[in-house]
């Protein structure tokens, strides 16, 4: 039985970690740590540089596991499609969950395809043939990023010819193409200017209510904007603020 | 670095380029020199769709033109998937220590001698396709096109390799963030990406099939027919210049192999253009939409 632990505050647990440690290259980054995150909310995750906040959003989709010489013991639990389940288990399938458990990186990732084609790209990699289906998709979400005003003439155009706010909103709009339940954000405006940031920042502040938020931030600013609750990383342990 | 130190550099480079195209070209030049009193009165083309006969007063290449045609394509028939499934198991499939090793392995592949892989071939492919298939010898257009695969297969490996090791990590991370498989990273990012690479590997492979003159002249039997089926005994042209290079330097015959020279120069010119034009055919074809 895994230890009780309470949660940010009095509402359901998205997710349970569990006594948490994870090496890499033999540094310890995280140590026998534990911590519950409550759903529709958007939790901060701060702490120093090289703390290993990034690497910690990483254990909650397993993506850890693509890098080498990387280990990692304990337990995280997610309630997905209203189940409890532990990501860690044998039976729970990668595919599966990182559809479920969307990322965004700190700097913004499109594919060398087509604006068009990097945004239906989930949908395609989880079989989705229809594609007026996919056409109404793409545009429901390119919408709900406020991108598709911007886009909408040039769908067929590179991705990597959008500026690097167009490109994260996109990046954005990728990952919630298949209404995931949890959104992992590392850092997602760090590359970008004001105005970008605060674009991305209404944008949580709406999808919280459907969607449980990770973000991992520098800018005490930005937590206090739009962080419902705040934990810090600090010696490898996670600590509500 | 000053003004003066680079334009000397730039100078360097630029010397070294022209003296790369100056020697191509003057190889060429050489050969059409030599083999002209072949080419004159028109008698190119019948050289080219004759066959060899030279007591007959016939010096036509066709036989090895076919041969080399038959040989080289069907080593890259066997070559293309072999060291697309190396590549994609020490580039996409294995991590860490096997990959290492794997690379290593193929690394050390490149630098063995042809006449040694000409050794294998005889030693252990010939009688394999001897008793395997029924065929004759054993020398025959097969077992040359076979251990030509194995021969270029590891350049071809380490080029794929390569063009698959420059596709951004990012790439790899965003597919597989969104839910992605390897293989499906493979197939919608890495292959996209990595066809300019895939298409100089083969280029090269090719040249060195077209142009290898040992292992053809070891296993494929070298009669002076074209041949019907892979089992059929074949010469190369690079065997052919070979086997006659020992003749009489004022006859026609050694005349002919500079023929041979220049066939195999056009022949591989126009070989790399058609990878090309089809490579940006396919690049049209592959743009995002």
């Amino acid at each position: 039985m895994p230890p009780s632990i309470p949660p940010i505050i009095q509402s359901s647990v998205k997710i349970r970690v569990s006594n948490l440690s994870f090496s890499y290259n033999g540094r310890e980054i995280l140590r026998d740590t534990s911590v519950a995150f409550p759903e529709h909310a958007i939790t901060a995750i701060v702490g120093p540089s090289g703390s290993g906040k990034s690497t910690f959003l990483m254990t909650l989709n397993r993506l850890w596991e693509e890098l080498p010489r990387c280990t990692m013991s304990g337990r995280v639990e997610m309630l997905l499609n209203g189940v409890h389940q532990n990501i860690y288990a044998p039976d729970c399938g990668m595919e599966a969950l990182r559809r479920r458990v969307a990322m965004v990186f700190q700097m913004p990732n499109p594919l060398p395809m087509s604006i068009f084609k990097n945004v239906a790209f989930p949908l395609q990699l989880a079989g989705e043939k229809d594609k007026r289906t996919i056409r109404r998709r793409v545009e429901e979400t390119l919408r709900d990023v406020r991108l598709w005003d911007e886009v909408k003439d040039r769908l067929a155009g590179s991705a990597l010819s959008l500026s690097g706010g167009q490109q994260q909103r996109m990046c954005m709009a990728r990952a919630m193409i298949l209404r995931p339940e949890i959104l992992l954000l590392d850092e997602p405006a760090s590359s970008l200017d004001q105005k970008a940031a605060e674009a991305i920042e209404q944008l949580l502040v709406r999808w919280k209510h459907h969607c449980t938020i990770l973000i991992v931030s520098h800018y005490l600013d930005q937590v206090k904007r739009i962080a419902d609750n705040v934990v810090e990383l600090r010696d490898g342990q996670l600590r509500i603020r | 670095m000053t003004a003066t130190c680079e334009r000397a550099v730039e100078r360097l480079f630029f010397a070294a380029a022209f003296v790369s195209a100056f020697v191509t070209l003057f190889i060429f030049g050489f050969m059409v020199y030599y083999g002209l009193p072949l080419f004159s009165g028109g008698r190119f083309l019948a050289i080219l769709t004759s066959h060899w006969a030279p007591h007959q007063g016939s010096f036509g290449i066709y036989p090895m033109i076919v041969g080399t045609l038959a040989i080289s394509l069907l080593a890259m028939v066997f070559a293309f998937p072999l060291s697309m499934g190396c590549a994609i198991l020490i580039s996409v499939v294995s991590r860490g220590r096997l990959s290492r090793i794997l690379r290593k392995v193929v690394e050390v592949m490149t630098g063995i001698p042809t006449v040694v892989y000409g050794f294998v071939g005889i030693f252990l492919l010939i009688p394999l396709v001897r008793n395997v298939f029924d065929a004759g010898s054993g020398m025959c257009v097969l077992s040359a096109s076979l251990m030509l695969a194995v021969l270029v297969s590891p350049t071809m490996i380490l080029f794929f390799c390569d063009s698959f090791d420059r596709v951004p990590r990012s790439y790899g991370h965003a597919v597989l963030a969104l839910g992605g498989t390897r293989i499906q990273h493979f197939l919608h990012v890495t292959l996209p990406c990595a066809w300019p690479g895939i298409i100089v590997a083969v280029t090269m492979a090719l040249g060195r099939a077209v142009g290898d003159t040992l292992i053809a002249l070891m296993l494929a039997g070298n009669a002076v027919q074209a041949p019907d089926s892979v089992f059929d005994s074949a010469r190369t042209l690079t065997s052919h210049i070979a086997l006659v290079f020992a003749a009489d330097n004022e006859s026609l015959e050694f005349k002919a192999i500079f023929a041979c020279g220049v066939s195999l120069y056009l022949f591989t010119t126009i070989l790399v253009l058609m990878i090309r034009l089809a490579a940006r055919a396919r690049g049209k074809v592959g743009q995002v939409g």
